[in-house]
This record gives structure tokens, C-alpha cells and sequence, in this order.
């Protein structure tokens, strides 16, 4: 079941006479408790993507579909919604409210919704044994480290069960040892619970923990890498070959 | 490009930073300039010249503007600077030295206010028409205000202003020259510090806090009564535990009983708890100071209107309870003025009281604390009139032998040392005893103040007045006045009113006693011409104190504004944040509406306790009537913080617009 069908997606920035074309037309499907990755030189559109794929953005032509759900003719009230029943997100610079303490942060999404204590509770623990962060529950972001934040930032993501979730450089600010870290505890979770989660990432050792990779280059997707059976060292292998190709025809152009 | 360019391109494109600061500027001209013009206005000084105080009272309210404005500007004047640090540490990256980074803030500075000035000095001689209009009318003064510009007006402002500008422009070049590259780029993320542990120490300065309020609200209710020996110093312990309580409540008490009621809460909040509890919270250490100085400053200034209020809506009675009936004669000297109105056929009723006097042991009535001030002298005297001329007042009244009423017993005296009926008192004359069950109190005044110099009289059955009266005549002791008339007119208009009035005042039946020399204190006013001296004067006073009040509201309002302005701009980030994680703009908005509600009401409501008991403590020293005045001046502070309140989420809610 494809749990994300992008279609003809196309978004321009600026008026008409200086506008320009971020996507050009991507097509797109994502099966359930896939984890993708998104790669692509800097400029060639893969936050963009990201954005109008988790409608935090607009398309300018083209639908998304997640879940069954058009986003396209959604009321910005619905999208909010949407998004926090639906949508999961973990950025690169950890975006954690510093006032909050590590497991306010993490129920923070629920803090809405009408899910019990005890239930929300249950899922609480259930992610935080998973990743590794059940003693600093009444630390403020303040005081732990940045890997520590981000995997705050991945349970906060995941809290809610969500059908999709958006990773936009998750590893970026982190150090190779946390990053793998991060990484390791986000393909437990996409196995344990099944979860989908999409990833931009410009680091092959990132995309190399994902079952797929896009490559995306001026605006549109360039091509895709499965996994398949292969060792997570071939497929490392795999996408810096094609980040080679990709690259070397970027300096030619 | 000139540094001129640079500082015209800088202002356009930082308009949103500006717009704040000028407006301050602006507002403060506005006040300042139509105040002074006011001073100077022909129909005003008209209308208060027959106040002796007025000029004073103005000039020192225009002091205590300059003050104001001096302080609320400095402060705009170091937000501004602070929310532009980045811009100020990007000029000296790209290489200005910190002397041109100076002058082009300094010409900036300048500009601003030229601006500023030349507006607010139009806006201030258009408003000084309608204040001028409502002084008037609070003097019940009739005259058309014609305006004119004031010259000494104008250049009073700009002078004042002048002066300000160089103290700002001083306190924005140590600004400047204080701080190192780096720091200019970390002031606005100093707040990052605000996040700690709530520990126990703060719990107990959080107790101590409240308790140090309560018992200064305590002492402040037993101020004007027996128990207070040295009023100063107990003036100032009351100002000193409410204003360090309200610091301790600021600083300790708030956050602490928040945390409590997160802690609660195990980790689970709902929205209002992380947009309105949470930040607050951790910001209570940063704005302890500026809240209790809010906070302060707002119950002073309500205080001080509220009683000048108090005064002026009390203007009538106070002058009925020193002159009760609209003209009073003393010993027959008004013979010929009552002829006088049967001639001009003026309907009147006439009232006669005879007076005798005798004294009374204070020990026997008033606490030991009192009596141990009066140093040995325990004997008042004690005013008498008997039933019989009271019954023309109120024919209703029966007393029996060794019975009596007290009448006239208000204002100050009464309220710190009141008599609880039944009382039994002894009447002495020498060395007569008279035993007396005294059944009522009440606060009508009969007797003209200019007779009983503030005191109570005694009603009395007859045959007990003429007992007294006759030991009087053998061996006066006490009040020397023996009858007064009151006459009261009936249907009178205005007109009867003019002419009575100078007929009373013609044939000298003002007069009160034939004593040479003093001749004004001999005299005694109509309620009419007592009325109006009182409006004059506490109308200047209310004027002068609302104007001034205003003042502070607007400098307050502004101050709890701009600081709300500049969080809303830090807190930015978690806005968008959360309205990726999916919160609505609306969701958001609730949330800081509740933020705002605490920002704006606990100073107000904190203010208006403490301006609550600090009325409550002296308000009878002002007037006759405490609770209209003080929920009216209440009930307008309330609106004013609600309106500032709704710019400021108004403000909020484009900021979380813009967030995502």
C-alpha cells in the first residue's frame, strides 16, 4: 500500500518574470514502513520536495497524497491538523523548545490530542528504551548532548504514531559516532514498528541505512537505488557511485 | 555611499524596529507639550486662580511629567538599542569603528527626533484643547477654551528635550563602546541562561514573599488607629514589605507555585502550559525587577488618583459636614439678613439650635494608647444642644431621662476611633457629674465646623440642657458660641442663590465672633461658596493627578508592551516549531492569550490590592466616600491594561503568522 503518491509535482518561486522552477514535475510513491532516503547536490530542490511533500509548503502544480488524503484544497486549519495526527518530524537543528524538559518535548505533540495518560505514557517508554534516552527524561535540551537532542527529537517525531515520517537532515549537526547512533535507532524503529520515514540528506553514510535512496538533481529525480539484499557497505558503495556520476556531470555542465 | 544615505536606507528598511520607539517618543511629546501649554493657557489660569495652589500643583506635576517621560523614553531608548545589537555588531564587522557606528545611531537619534518632537507638539496643542475642556468642567468653570500656541510652551518642550536627547544619546554611546563584537551578537540570546532547576531555596523566599505582603497589607489597616505610636516609620515598613514582597513574589513566589503545577503534571502538558506557563516560568528571574516596578508604579499612581478622586467626588459633603445648611448665623448676628429675605420674598425654613457645653473624660470612651498620647489632658468638651430644637430635624426622636444621641461624628475622627452605641459617658462640670447612656451615633453634621472645630455633639433631653446652660451661666467653661441659626432655601434657583449670597455677605451675618484682626477665620462661608472652593481646589488636583496617572499607565502599559514585543520575538522559533509539529494559528493564539492574561493581570491585579490598601488605610483623611471613586478609577486602569493586552496579542499573532 503506498502510504505517499506525489504526482507531477512542480513548485516555482517569484513572480513571473523571475520565477524559477525549484521541482520540475516529480512523480513519486512511498510504500508503507519503507524508510527513503533523498539525496541531491545543495540546490538541486530536496528540501523543497520535503517541504511540499510534509505540506509545510504548497505544490504550484501537481498533487500529494498521503495516506489516502489529498493535501491539495486542504484548509490551512485541516494541514495544521493533518500534520500532527498524521505527519512526524525531526529537523536538523533539533528545534526543541528549550523551556520544555526532555519528556514535555517528547509528549508535546500529544498535549492536544485525546489520547490517555497512561496510554501515552506506554508509547513514551516504548520509544525511549529504543532510543537509549530513558535517564535524561528530566533534563532541559539545555543540558544534554546534541545526539541526545536528536533522538529527543525523534521520539517527539514518532509520539504520535505517525503514517509518515519527515526527516530533513537529521544528522547534520551531529558527530559521525551520535550520527550513526541516530541512524541505527531510526532503521530499529522503521523495522520494530513498521514505521515509514523519509530522509533528505546530503551524507551517503545516512543514505546507506535507508532500503532506497532518490537522487535528485535540478528538480527532478534523477534516479533511485534500491537495496535489496545487499550489505549496507555495497549499498554505501552503490550511492557513492552514483553521487560520482551525478557530480562529475554537474562540473561539465 | 555617505553615512547620511546609509542612515536614511537603515531607518526605511528597520521602519518595524522604529515605528515602536517613535511612537514612544512621540506619545511622551504629546503629553509633556499639552500639559505646559495648559500652564499657560489664559482660560485656565482664569478659571484656577481663585486656588492659591493651582500654579504650584501644576508646576510641580510638570516636574514630575518630565520625570515620566524621562524614564519611560531611557527605557524604549535601551530596548531598541538591544533589539538592534546584531545590525549594530554587523556595522562594526564590516569594519566602522565604534566612533561612526556612534554617530550614525547619534543621527539617527537626532532625526527621530526632530520627527517626533515637531508631531507630538501638534498633536499636544490639539489634545491640550480637550484637556483643557475637562478641567474646566471639572471646575464647573464656564468658558469657551480658545488656544493659542504658547511661545514660553514651545520652548519649554524643545528645551526639555534637548536635554533628553543628550542624555540619550550618552546613554547610547555607553552602550555602544561597552560592549565587545561578541557580546553585541549574544544579547538577545542572554535569555538562554533563564533555563534552571527549581530547587528549595526559592520556595522559602516564596513564602517569604507573600508574607512579607500580607503583613504589610495588616499593618497598613491598623495605620491611622491606636496601635500605631510612630506613623513614619510605620508608613515606611508598610512601603518596604509590600514593595520587597512584591519582588520575592515576582522572583520566587509565581515561578515556584507554577512549577508545582507542572510537576503535577508529570511531563504531560497541554498547549497553554507550554506557550504560557513554561516561558513565563523561566522569563520570572529576568523581569522580577521590571514587574515589581510595574507593578509599583501602577498601584502608586492608582493610589494617589483614587484619593484625589475620592476628594473631589466627596467635594460636596465634605463641604456639608463643615457648613450643614446652605447659610448659618451664629448668636443672632443674622437678624437682619432674615429680614432681608422676607422682603425679597425668598422661602426659607429656619432652624435654631441653642448650644451649651460641658466636658468629658476621654479615658472613659478611648483605648489607653490613645489616651497615653494626650500627655494627662483627658478632658474634651463636649457640645449640647437639646432635643427639643432637634426635633426640628427629626421629630421622630425620643430620649428619656440620662439618654442621648451623639450627631456629627465624621470624617477622620470617626473612622479612627469610632464610638460603638450603646456608650456611657459622664458629663462633668466642674465638679457635677452628669451620667449619660449615649443610644446612637450617626454623621449628620448640625453644627458648623467653624463652631465645634471638627468635634461630635451631644443630643439631650431638655431639662438636662437647661441644668448645663445654667451652671454655664454661673461658670462658662467650653464653647463660647450659644445659638446658631440655619437657614435653608427652598425652590431656589441660581439666581435667588447670587442674590442671597450677597446679602449674607452685606449685612455681615458671616460673621462669627467680634474678635478684631483675624478677620477671614472669623467668617464663615455659604455651603454654595464651600461647594465651589472645594471643586476648585480638588478639581485642579484630580486634574493634575489623572493627567499625571495617565502618564504612568501609558508608560507602563507601554513598557509591559515593548518587553512582550521583543519575547514574541524570541520565542519565534518555537512558534514555528509547533506549527510544524501541526498547531494551528489559532491553537497558538489561545495559548498567548492566556500568556497575556497573566502578563498584563497579575502586575495589574497585584497593583490594584496594593492600591486597595493603601486607600482603604487613609481614605477618610480625602473625603466622605471611598467605593464609587475607587472602582471608577479601578474599573478605568482595568481597561487600559485590557486594551494594551489586546495590542500585544494582537502583535503575537503576526509573529506566529510570519512563523512558518
Amino acid at each position: 500500500m503506498s502510504i505517499l503518491i506525489a504526482r507531477k509535482v512542480r513548485k516555482t518561486y517569484g513572480k513571473r518574470s523571475l520565477a524559477q522552477e525549484v521541482l520540475k514535475g516529480i512523480d513519486l510513491e512511498v510504500e508503507k514502513g519503507e524508510f527513503v532516503g533523498i539525496m541531491g547536490a545543495s540546490g538541486s530542490g530536496k528540501t523543497t520536495l520535503l517541504n511540499v511533500l510534509c505540506s509545510i509548503d504548497r505544490v504550484t502544480d501537481g498533487f500529494v497524497e498521503i495516506n489516502g488524503q489529498k493535501l491539495q484544497g486542504m484548509k490551512e486549519r485541516t494541514l495544521a491538523k493533518f500534520r500532527r495526527d498524521e505527519l512526524g518530524f525531526i529537523f536538523q537543528d533539533y528545534n526543541l523548545l528549550d523551556t520544555l524538559t526532555v519528556k514535555e518535548n517528547i509528549l508535546l505533540p500529544l498535549s492536544l490530542s485525546s489520547i490517555p495518560k497512561a496510554a501515552a505514557e506506554q508509547r513514551l517508554q516504548e520509544l525511549v528504551t529504543i532510543l537509549g534516552i530513558t535517564d535524561i527524561l528530566t533534563k532541559y535540551p539545555n543540558e544534554i548532548s546534541g545526539g541526545q537532542k536528536q533522538r529527543t527529537s525523534a521520539a517527539r517525531a514518532l509520539i504520535s504514531n505517525p503514517s509518515l515520517v519527515f526527516a530533513d537532515e537529521p544528522t547534520g549537526a551531529l558527530d559521525s559516532k551520535a550520527a550513526t547512533a541516530l541512524l541505527d535507532n531510526l532503521a530499529k524503529i522503521n523495522k520494530a514498528k513498521n514505521a515509514t520515514i523519509m530522509m533528505v540528506t546530503h551524507d551517503a553514510v545516512a543514505a546507506s541505512f535507508c532500503s532506497r535512496v532518490l537522487f535528485l538533481k535540478d528538480g527532478q529525480i534523477y534516479t533511485e537505488l534500491y537495496k535489496g539484499d545487499k550489505s549496507r557497505n555495497e549499498f554505501f558503495q552503490q550511492i557513492l557511485n552514483t553521487q560520482s556520476v551525478l557530480g562529475g556531470e554537474q562540473s561539465e555542465a | 555611499m555617505k553615512l547620511s544615505q546609509l542612515v536614511f536606507k537603515s531607518m526605511l528598511k528597520n521602519m518595524r524596529h522604529y515605528y515602536l520607539y517613535f511612537f514612544a517618543l512621540i506619545f511622551s511629546v504629546t503629553l509633556f507639550f499639552s500639559f505646559v501649554t495648559l500652564q499657560y493657557n489664559e482660560s485656565v489660569i482664569e478659571a484656577t486662580k481663585a486656588s492659591g495652589t493651582a500654579a504650584s500643583g501644576f508646576e510641580a506635576a510638570s516636574y514630575m511629567l518630565y520625570f515620566i517621560v524621562l524614564f519611560f523614553v531611557l527605557y524604549a531608548n535601551h530596548l531598541f538599542i538591544k533589539r538592534r545589537s546584531k545590525e549594530i555588531g554587523l556595522y562594526q564587522l564590516v569594519g566602522m569603528t565604534k566612533g561612526l557606528v556612534t554617530r550614525l545611531i547619534a543621527f539617527e537619534n537626532i532625526l527621530l527626533f526632530i520627527g517626533a518632537v515637531s508631531i507630538g507638539i501638534i498633536l499636544g496643542f490639539l489634545s491640550s484643547r480637550l484637556f483643557a475642556m475637562i478641567l474646566l468642567k471639572l471646575l464647573k468653570f464656564e468658558a469657551v477654551v480658545a488656544l493659542s500656541i504658547s511661545k514660553v510652551a514651545v520652548v519649554n518642550t524643545l528645551s526639555v528635550f534637548g536635554i533628553l536627547l543628550a542624555i540619550l544619546l550618552v546613554q547610547m554611546a555607553f552602550m555602544v563602546h561597552r560592549t565587545t563584537l561578541l557580546s553585541l551578537f549574544n544579547a538577545s540570546k542572554q535569555a538562554d541562561e533563564r533555563v534552571k532547576r527549581f530547587s528549595v531555596f526559592p520556595m522559602i523566599m516564596g513564602a517569604i514573599g507573600l508574607a512579607l505582603i500580607v503583613y504589610g497589607y495588616y499593618k497598613s489597616t491598623v495605620l491611622f488607629s491606636g496601635q500605631t505610636k510612630n506613623l513614619f516609620l510605620s508608613m515606611m515598613i508598610i512601603l518596604a514589605t509590600t514593595i520587597g514582597g512584591t519582588y520575592f513574589v515576582f522572583r520566587y513566589s509565581i515561578a515556584f507555585i507554577l512549577n508545582l503545577f507542572r510537576l503535577r503534571k508529570k511531563g504531560h502538558l497541554n498547549l497553554t502550559d507550554v506557550l504560557a506557563l513554561t516561558p513565563i516560568m523561566h522569563r520570572m528571574k529576568g523581569n522580577a525587577k521590571s514587574l515589581t516596578l510595574i507593578t509599583v508604579i501602577t498601584a502608586v499612581s492608582l493610589a494617589i488618583t483614587t484619593l484625589s478622586y475620592i476628594s473631589y467626588y466627596s467635594a460636596g459633603s465634605t463641604a456639608e459636614n463643615s457648613v450643614p445648611a446652605d447659610y448659618i448665623m451664629v448668636d443672632g448676628r443674622g437678624e437682619s439678613f432674615i429680614e432681608a429675605l422676607e422682603q425679597e420674598g425668598i422661602t426659607f425654613k429656619e432652624d435654631k439650635f441653642r448650644l451649651t457645653s460641658a466636658q468629658f473624660d476621654m479615658t472613659e470612651t478611648f483605648s489607653g494608647e490613645i489616651v497615653d498620647l494626650l500627655q494627662g489632658k483627658t478632658l474634651a468638651d463636649a457640645l449640647i444642644i437639646p432635643l427639643s430644637d432637634y426635633h426640628q430635624l427629626d421629630p421622630d426622636l425620643q430620649l428619656s431621662k440620662g439618654e442621648a444621641i451623639i450627631a456629627g461624628y465624621n470624617g477622620f475622627q470617626a473612622n479612627i476611633l469610632p464610638i460603638e452605641a450603646p456608650h456611657d459617658f459622664t458629663l462633668l462640670h466642674q465638679e457635677h457629674q452628669f451620667p449619660l447612656k449615649v443610644k446612637d451615633v450617626n454623621d449628620t453634621s448640625i453644627i458648623a465646623w467653624h463652631i465645634t472645630g471638627g468635634g461630635f455633639v451631644f443630643i439631650v433631653e431638655d431639662t438636662l440642657f437647661d441644668q448645663l446652660q445654667q451652671l454655664n451661666e454661673e461658670y462658662a467653661i467650653g464653647y463660647t458660641v450659644h445659638e446658631q441659626t440655619s437657614i435653608n432655601l427652598l425652590d431656589a434657583d441660581d439666581e435667588t442663590y447670587r442674590l442671597t449670597e450677597k446679602l449674607y455677605k452685606q449685612l455681615g451675618a458671616n460673621i462669627i465672633s467680634d474678635a478684631e484682626g483675624v478677620s477671614e477665620l472669623n467668617k464663615i462661608s455659604s455651603l454654595r461658596s464651600e461647594v465651589e472652593s472645594n471643586l476648585n481646589l480638588y478639581g485642579t488636583t484630580i486634574f493634575t493627578t489623572a493627567f499625571l496617572g495617565l502618564a504612568f499607565l501609558l508608560a507602563t502599559g507601554s513598557i509591559l508592551y515593548f518587553k512582550q514585543m521583543s519575547e514574541a520575538d524570541e520565542e519565534m522559533e518555537s512558534y514555528k516549531v509547533l506549527r510544524k509539529i501541526g498547531f494551528t494559528q489559532d491553537e497558538l493564539t489561545r495559548g498567548i492569550m492566556m500568556k497575556q492574561l497573566f502578563n498584563f493581570g497579575v502586575p495589574l491585579l497585584i497593583g490594584l490590592l496594593h492600591s486597595y490598601f493603601a486607600v482603604k488605610s487613609g481614605w477618610f483623611l480625602f473625603g466622605t466616600e471611598m467605593t464609587t471613586p475607587l472602582l471608577v478609577t479601578m474599573a478605568l486602569y482595568i481597561v487600559m491594561y485590557i486594551i494594551f493586552a489586546a495590542l500585544t496579542i494582537n502583535y503575537y499573532r503576526k509573529i506566529i503568522k510570519q512563523a512558518l
